[in-house]
C-alpha cells in the first residue's frame, strides 16, 4: 500500500479498510488497541492537498495518543489512557492522518524478535510461524501485510530496521533528534529514536518531511533543518562511494545469502556506484552487542522506576507502600524485563559503575570515532541487514557469543550509538522470505540515504512490495 | 565471585519487585554469559577517552524564564490513578 493510493481513494473506504485489518489480526496477532476511525472521520478537516490526506497510519503501543490506551505492550500499563498526545502524533493528524490501530511491540521496547508483547507473538504475514523481528513488531507485520501505507516505530538497537528485514519493507531510522520523542514512553534515552515503515522509499521521505523538526518539549530534539526530502529524491548512485562492512559479511553463515547479495551488489555497481570493502576493528565489532546492553538496561532501569501502580497504570493490593510498588512490578513486568532490569542495576552500583557502566559510555565513543573514519572516506556504508532469514521461534537467537549473533545481527547499533540515519531495503526474496540491506549515512545527510535507496529500490524493483495472502 | 540466587533475589528487591526460583535460576545462568559478554569491552583501550553520553554534544535545552504555556488539570493528573480522594492519590497509611 502507498501513500499516494490512499489519497486518491474515497475517505470512507478506510472503513472498510478497518474491517480487514481486524479480520487480518486474528492471524497476525498485531494488534494491542483499535483507533475509533469512524469518529476521526465525522471530525476530519485535513485538506485534499495535506501531504497524508486520508492517509492510514498505525502507532506502535508506546507512543501516547490522548483518549486511547497505550501500554507498551506491557501489563503494568495494561489500563493506562494517556490525556494528551506526542507530538509525533498531533504532527501526523495535523498531516491528515487517521489512525487506525495501536501495534504490538516487545514489552517497553526491550526485545528484539516479536515474542515478548503482552499480548502474545506477533506473527510475520510472509510466513505466520514465523517471527516478524522487533520491538517494532506489529507496526512491521501490517505494513507488509498491505494493511497500512505507514506505520510508526521506535528503534533503540535496531527495533524498526530489523523487523523491516524481516517483513521486507522500507524501515527508517532517521538521525537522533530529528522527530521528537515527546510523549514516547522511553527504553533507554540515548540510544531511543522514533522511526516508521513504509513500502516504497518515495513514502519514506515524504513520511519524514511529516514528522521531523524542532520540539522545544524534547530536550534532544535538533535545530537542524528539516529538507523537503521527498521533492528532492532522486535515484542517485552514480559516483556514490559505499563501504561495505565486511565484517558483517564475513559473519554471516547462511548459504542462501552469499549469492544473493553478491548479485544485488553487482547491479549496484552496474549503476554507477563504487564499492568498496570496510573492515572494523573485530573487537569493536564485538564489543557492540555488550555495551548495548549495559548501556540501554542501566538507562531503561532509571526510566522504567516509575512504573510502580501508585500514580498510574495496574496496581496490585499490598498492605503497605512498598508491598504494593512490588506486587505491582513483579506481576506488571515479564521475567524477562525483571532480568534485564536487574542486570541494568548491578552495572550502576558504585562499585560497578567504572568498570562497567562508564567503561560502557567509553567504549561507544571509541565506536563512534571508528564510524566517523569509515564515513569520511564513504557516502554510505552498507551490509546485509540480518543474518539470517526471519527465524522461527524455536530459532531465535540464544544470547550467546558465535560471531553470527555478535556482529551479523547486532551490527546496526552502530546507528543507535552514533545518532546517524540508518534505512533497511528489501532486496530480494530468498526461499520465499524477504531480506534486506541497510543503509548507515552521515548525520543529518537522509537525503543522501534516500537517494541511494531509491537508487537500490529502482535495481530491486521491490517498491511497494507486500504480502496479503497468509 | 560466583553470585548466588539470594543475591539476585537482593538486587530485584532492591529495585522493587521479586523473581520466583525458577526465574532466579535463568538469571544466574543467563548472568555468566553476560560477564563474559561485557569482559569484551576489556580488550578496548579507553584511556583518555571521554564517557558518550549522548551522540550528540550540541546544546539543544536552554533555561529559560518559568512562564506557563502547558496546564494538567488535576482531573487529568489523576485519570489513571488507581485511587483517588479529595483529589490526591489514595495510598494505604504510610506513618503508623
Amino acid at each position: 500500500m502507498r501513500i499516494q493510493d490512499c489519497k486518491e481513494k474515497e475517505l470512507n473506504k478506510l472503513v472498510d479498510l478497518q474491517a480487514k485489518l481486524v479480520k487480518a489480526n486474528e492471524k497476525l496477532n498485531a494488534v494491542v488497541s483499535y483507533c475509533d476511525v469512524d469518529a476521526q472521520l465525522e471530525n476530519y478537516t485535513a485538506p485534499t492537498d495535506a501531504p497524508l490526506y486520508g492517509t492510514p497510519v498505525v502507532l506502535k503501543d508506546n507512543i501516547s495518543t490522548k483518549g486511547v490506551r497505550t501500554t507498551a505492550s506491557s501489563r503494568i500499563l495494561d489500563n493506562y489512557v494517556p490525556f494528551y498526545d506526542a507530538t509525533v502524533v498531533k504532527k501526523l493528524r495535523d498531516a491528515g492522518a487517521i489512525f487506525t490501530c495501536k501495534s504490538a511491540m516487545d514489552e517497553l521496547g526491550m526485545g528484539g524478535t516479536g515474542l515478548n508483547a503482552y499480548t502474545g507473538k506477533v506473527n510475520n504475514p510472509y510466513d505466520l510461524e514465523r517471527i516478524t523481528g522487533g520491538s517494532s513488531s506489529g507496526s512491521a507485520a501490517l505494513v507488509a501485510a498491505g494493511l497500512s501505507p505507514l506505520a510508526i516505530g521506535t528503534d533503540t538497537g535496531d527495533s524498526i530496521r530489523k523487523p523491516a528485514a524481516y517483513c521486507g519493507i522500507v524501515g527508517v531510522k532517521p538521525t537522533y533528534g530529528r522527530i521528537s520523542r515527546y510523549g514516547v514512553i522511553p527504553y533507554a534515552s540515548s540510544l531511543d529514536h522514533v522511526g516508521y515503515f513504509t513500502t516504497n522509499i518515495q513514502d519514506a521521505a515524504l513520511a519524514l518531511e511529516v514528522m521531523a523538526g524542532r520540539d522545544d518539549q524534547d530536550m534532544t530534539s535538533s535545530y537542524e533543518e528539516v529538507a523537503p526530502y521527498a521533492s528532492l529524491l532522486k535515484a542517485d548512485l552514480k559516483g556514490k562511494k559505499i563501504g561495505i562492512i565486511s565484517n558483517v559479511v564475513d559473519a554471516i553463515v547462511d548459504p542462501r545469502f552469499r549469492p544473493s547479495f553478491d548479485a544485488f551488489t553487482k547491479k549496484l555497481e552496474q549503476q554507477g556506484a563504487i564499492l568498496e570493502m570496510v573492515t572494523f576493528d573485530q573487537d569493536l565489532m564485538n564489543a557492540l552487542l555488550p555495551t548495548y546492553f549495559i548501556i540501554s538496561n542501566a538507562e531503561a532501569t532509571a526510566n522504567h522506576s516509575n512504573l510502580d501502580g501508585i500514580r498510574f497504570g495496574m496496581r496490585e493490593p499490598g498492605a503497605d507502600l512498598t508491598e504494593i510498588m512490588i506486587n505491582s512490578r513483579t506481576k506488571g513486568f515479564s521475567s524477562e524485563v525483571r532480568k534485564r532490569f536487574v542486570i541494568g542495576s548491578y552495572s550502576l552500583f558504585t562499585e560497578n559503575q567504572e568498570k562497567i557502566f562508564r567503561k560502557a559510555q567509553k567504549v561507544r565513543r571509541v565506536i563512534v570515532e571508528a564510524l566517523d573514519d569509515a564515513l569520511k572516506n564513504y557516502d554510505i556504508l552498507l551490509a546485509p541487514a540480518a543474518g539470517t532469514l526471519a527465524p522461527k521461534p524455536d530459532e531465535s537467537f540464544g544470547e550467546d557469543l558465535n560471531n553470527t549473533f555478535m556482529v551479523a545481527e547486532n551490527h546496526m547499533l552502530l546507528g543507535n550509538f552514533s545518532g546517524y540515519p540508518s534505512i533497511t531495503v528489501p532486496y530480494d526474496v530468498v526461499d520465499t522470505m524477504p531480506v534486506a540491506i541497510n543503509l548507515l549515512a552521515r548525520a543529518f545527510d537522509e537525503q543522501t540515504m534516500f537517494n541511494v535507496a531509491k537508487g537500490i529500490e529502482d535495481i530491486t524493483g521491490l517498491a511497494g512490495m507486500t504480502k496479503e495472502d497468509f | 565471585m560466583e553470585k548466588d540466587k539470594a543475591y539476585f533475589r537482593k538486587l530485584a528487591n532492591q529495585i522493587m519487585f521479586d523473581l520466583s526460583d525458577e526465574e532466579l535460576e535463568e538469571l544466574k545462568k543467563e548472568f555468566e554469559v553476560t560477564i563474559r559478554k561485557m569482559d569484551l569491552l576489556d580488550k578496548i583501550n579507553t584511556d583518555d577517552v571521554k564517557e558518550m553520553v549522548y551522540p550528540f554534544e550540541g546544546e539543544t535545552h536552554f533555561l529559560r524564564e518559568d512562564v506557563v504555556d502547558r496546564v494538567v488539570t488535576q482531573e487529568e493528573a489523576l485519570a489513571n490513578a488507581p485511587e483517588v480522594r479529595e483529589g490526591q492519590v489514595l495510598v494505604p497509611k504510610v506513618v503508623k
